[in-house]
């Protein structure tokens, strides 16, 4: 696979009811990326946006973006799925050679939409549509409690990670600001209000408002833009069966494929050894857990001994996560940018030492279904 | 630095205005079904990723092929969603191109599905709330939504549709029985083709003019009818094509340009499309592909072309404006018979959009006709051999345009 | 969602078929509230309720927009120099709806047109005024806005467009004559 740098970002802080109106928000960011790399409008030559038809409330919800999102006479696209899945097919445009800067931008404003009736409609509209049963909430209830049961693992070790989550998401000035808590402590997790048992509301990611831009440029391209790019050297994404019990929800299948996509890719051997930061974005506290070890981070059922903390051995969402702000279809390219952000030591506040090689994840669907992973290297350290 | 991309194979189901006797996702494997069935050497477990889409509101469910995975073959496969309104189709086709071109490790044979089953929605509810977060913007700037209603009631598409009707009619000074002698050749074509929706082998001009108006100048005669169908098509390397396919159809050129909106505009705004017809985002695109796949004089190089139009003034329209014919002699080419199957330049020998329109899958199946068209094994195929075709999608509020021109020969320039 | 074809799904949905069943579901836009910037959007309602008609210009491209973009899309910046418009206005493009009255159950013939203000490079959709035939429409008719009686402020303050007088188009039609 030939390189390909991420020369610039944007991402908007994030707010549970952002005094922003739609294309004000996705003009900031877009603005905000292209200035970011020193660049101008009549350099962008394609654009791939992550927006939802049902998060918007508009049919073709790409169709009024085109001019504040940088697409006008550029060669324009959506993926409707997560922001990371657009940087895939950015990825994509760049490495086919017809294109010498993407922009990718992605988010929603949660606060115009009723979240979870948007999220309804992903079921299956003749079995579990009607029963509302198998809602986003109570999928995470059956994931986090299979995954509890296999392995022994208690709801404090999952609360720990809504702890550490929360604490370095109030070291980051973008995170949302009802999530940065700095004093949070575990029976504040335990004994907030019970969503689906046993996720309490403090271990589920709140939907906010936020948009985030990107730019990917082709190698030579990219190191006349920065001195500094961040290269994508693997990426993988997999789709898992729809149905729950169709699948092992104590365990993410698509993320390990994913996962052993881009780690073949980017000939990383030795995950847990070689990765120094890995920014997952995590639905629920107990899938940065899943994950970890579907990602080869750690073991099976032992993701919470890890010292996963900014000064730990692996540092797993030292941005916070989702946890600390989870804006539906931006929250994967969020983590990209962290990702990057620590690459390029610029993550003021949350910088973890020495960084060489980075992960970030993105995902969508119940359980989350279909996951995609980056491997991302340089940033000039 | 990009590697040579070929269409496989490429299929369809049967469509009609209501299939109810299948769900969406058994209508999606029959399309899959049928485009595999045309290359016998491979089978589903050889598809190395997918890429899907469709417009969600139109059957209310919001990414259905996070439940579909199952019927798709796509299970435990990297998987992609692309929607872009009215260009779904186009644009999940030129995903799967550039899913393949990219040269990512492992993904190799790539299958693209677009699939609309507009029996289960509202059609008028999907397409009204393409405009109804504007709508309700201009409504809160003072505009009661009585009188609202009544300006953008023609609905979404065909209202934007009509404006640039008008437009074009004007511009190119043409009546509408020339409007009706596009939909007569259409319907015609369709009637040979299988799984058209409208076949209608013995329509006249004068039926068509016959109609009431739906909005003025459009009839009801001349608007596309609603249809549910699937469209698959199969992209793989150059090297696999050749083992898979008899012919091989080289994908030379891709293009999706944005243009502003027009009519409406964004928070209220004034719309920026002047001229709706004038369609500066296809020039655009038609510079990008023709110059990808080094074509220099369309008009002489294309053999086929399928052209996106719901309504029969588009369809004049686009072939002017992706440089097929000169400004303003569509009209004169499809009176003189070049534009019919034995002519020199066939167009929208499957039926075109304006004789089977099912959404989310009509702008692939214009690509799709034009690969089969090559490969020899279209519905309705030209006599003729056809080296070089083009497939062309529009969508949004006339500001998306997708291109995909193939040949049966690798001419895609490197730069 | 209309009346009518709410009536027609319902009664697609009550249909017996042999092999599948249909259940109904919807889409409930209502409980979408959209947001949108209204401070490029002020001065312009502000101005209107004194009468009077400005343009946003961009500062790069020069394009004028009315009412007020938020962005120029062709040059990625948000326009700031406020420039006044006349009062008359060009039918860029124009449709023809026919649309039953509920009252009397006849079909009304009715043009709406987008129109492009003088001195500015976007189009509007608007209504014309009642008394023009809907046969006399065309592209490139000139008109005139008519004001609301009571001004407050708001895009309904543009009631509709008179047309004006088009000496180019009777000299055509006594040409005819």
């Amino acid at each position: 696979m030939e390189k390909v740098g991420i020369v610039g970002y944007y991402q908007v802080k994030l707010a549970s009811d952002a005094n922003y109106g739609r294309y004000e928000m996705i003009f900031e960011a877009v603005r905000g990326a292209i200035d970011h790399a020193g660049l101008k409008k009549k350099d962008i030559t394609t654009v791939i946006s992550a927006t939802n038809d049902y998060y918007d409330g508009r049919t073709i919800s790409n169709c009024f973006t085109v001019e504040v999102g940088g697409g006008y006479m550029a060669d324009e696209s959506k993926v409707e799925m997560d922001g990371a899945h657009a940087m895939l097919y950015g990825l994509m445009r760049i490495l086919s050679g017809n294109h010498k800067l993407a922009v990718i931008w992605a988010g929603s404003m949660p606060s115009c939409f009723p979240y979870h009736s948007a999220r309804l409609y992903e079921t299956d509209p003749t079995w579990e549509r009607p029963s509302a049963l198998v809602t986003d909430i109570s999928a995470g209830g059956f994931q986090m409690r299979a995954y509890m049961e296999k392995y022994g693992v208690s709801a404090e070790d999952i609360a720990k990670v809504v702890v550490k989550n929360k604490k370095n998401a109030a070291k980051n000035s973008l995170a949302l600001p009802e999530a940065q808590m700095a004093d949070i402590t575990l029976s504040d997790v335990l004994n907030s209000e019970i969503f689906a048992d046993p996720v309490t509301e403090l271990m589920y990611a709140q939907p906010c408002d936020g948009v985030a831009a990107l730019l990917l440029a082709p190698e030579h391209h990219a190191l006349k833009i920065t001195d500094k790019p961040v290269w994508i050297t693997g990426v993988g994404w997999n789709q898992d069966p729809y149905y729950l019990g169709d699948r092992d929800l104590s365990r993410n299948k698509s993320m390990e494929l994913a996962g052993k996509m881009a780690y073949d890719a980017a000939s990383i051997k030795d995950p847990a050894n070689e990765i120094d930061v890995a920014e997952l974005s995590e639905a629920f506290a107990h899938e940065e857990l899943i994950f970890a070890e579907a990602l080869g981070l750690a073991e099976a059922g032992k993701a919470s001994t890890l010292n996963s903390g900014i000064d730990g051995d692996i540092a797993i969402n030292p941005s916070g996560g989702a946890l600390g702000g989870n804006p539906p279809c931006a929250t994967g390219l969020i983590r990209i940018i962290e990702a990057v952000k620590q690459l390029q030591g610029e993550a003021n506040g949350y910088q973890v030492k020495n960084v060489k090689k980075a992960i970030a994840s993105g995902q969508i669907g119940m359980c989350a279904q279909n996951n995609i992973l980056y491997v991302l290297e340089g940033g000039g350290n | 630095m990009g590697r040579q991309v070929c269409v496989a194979s490429a299929g369809f189901c049967e469509h009609a205005s209501k299939r109810s006797d299948v769900n969406m996702p058994e209508l999606v494997s029959e399309a899959i079904a049928d485009c595999l069935a045309k290359v016998p050497s491979i089978g589903i477990e050889d598809i190395d990723a997918f890429v899907n889409g469709n417009m969600p509101a139109f059957e209310g469910a919001n990414m259905p092929e996070l439940w579909m995975t199952d019927w798709m073959g796509a299970r435990n496969k990297p998987l992609m969603r692309v929607t872009t309104g009215g260009t779904t189709g186009g644009s999940v086709a030129i995903a799967g191109y550039y899913s393949v071109t990219a040269g990512l490790p492992g993904i190799d044979t790539v299958l693209a599905v677009a699939f609309e089953q507009q029996s289960q929605g509202d059609t008028s509810v999907g397409l009204a709330s393409v405009a109804y977060g504007e709508i309700s913007c201009l409504n809160s700037l003072g505009i009661p939504l009585e009188q609202l209603s009544r300006l953008l009631s023609a609905g979404a598409a065909i209202g934007v549709a009509s404006y640039q009707a008008t437009n074009y009619m004007r511009r190119s000074n043409i009546t509408e029985e020339d409007l009706a002698r596009v939909v007569v050749h259409n319907r015609h074509n369709a009637a040979k083709n299988w799984y058209a929706h409208l076949k209608m082998p013995n329509l006249t001009i004068e039926d068509v003019l016959d109609t009431p108006y739906i909005s003025f100048p459009l009839r009801y005669g001349m608007v596309c009818p609603a249809s549910d169908g699937v469209c698959a098509m199969l992209f793989t390397t150059e090297e696999k094509a050749k083992d898979m396919a008899d012919i091989p159809v080289y994908v030379n050129g891709v293009a999706s340009v944005a243009n502003e909106t027009a009519i409406l505009g964004y928070d209220g705004a004034g719309a920026g499309q002047l001229d709706p017809s004038e369609q500066l985002g296809a020039r655009r695109s038609s510079e990008l592909a023709y110059g990808q796949a080094g074509i220099s004089f369309p008009r002489k190089e294309i053999d086929y072309a399928e052209v996106y139009s719901p309504f029969p003034n588009q369809e004049l329209m686009w072939v002017e404006r992706l440089g097929l014919f000169e400004e303003n002699t569509a009209t004169e080419m499809y009176k003189n018979g070049t534009t019919a199957i034995n002519g020199e330049l066939p167009i929208n020998c499957s039926g075109g959009v304006n004789s089977t329109n099912a959404i989310g899958a009509s702008a692939m199946e214009r690509p799709a006709e034009a690969a089969l068209q090559i490969m020899g094994k279209a519905g309705n195929q030209v006599p003729r051999t056809v080296h070089t075709s083009l497939g062309h999608g529009w969508g949004g509020a006339l500001n998306f345009v997708t291109l995909m021109v193939m040949s049966d020969e690798p001419q895609r320039k490197w730069r | 969602m209309s009346k009518m074809t709410r009536r027609k799904s319902m009664e697609y949905i009550k249909k017996e078929y042999a092999r599948t069943r249909t259940m109904p579901a919807s889409w409930y836009l209502n409980s979408y509230k959209y947001k949108y910037n209204v401070t490029h959007m002020k001065p312009f309602l502000d101005k209107l309720k004194e009468g009077k008609l400005v343009g946003l210009q961009c500062s790069n491209c020069n394009r004028v927009s009315f009412p007020p973009k938020l962005v120029c899309g062709n040059c990625l910046i948000k326009p700031d120099r406020w420039v006044d418009l006349r009062e008359t206005a060009t039918i860029a493009t124009y449709t023809i709806t026919y649309l039953k009255d509920e009252a009397t159950g006849k079909i009304i013939e009715k043009p709406i047109a987008c129109i492009r203000q003088d001195g500015c490079d976007t189009t509007i959709i608007t209504e014309l005024a009642p008394e023009i035939n809907y046969e006399d429409a065309y592209v490139g008719m000139p008109l005139k806005i008519h004001w609301a009686d009571n001004l407050e402020g708001s895009l309904s303050d543009i009631k509709y467009y008179d047309v004006i007088d088009d000496k180019s188009k009777d000299m055509a039609l006594r040409e005819k004559k």
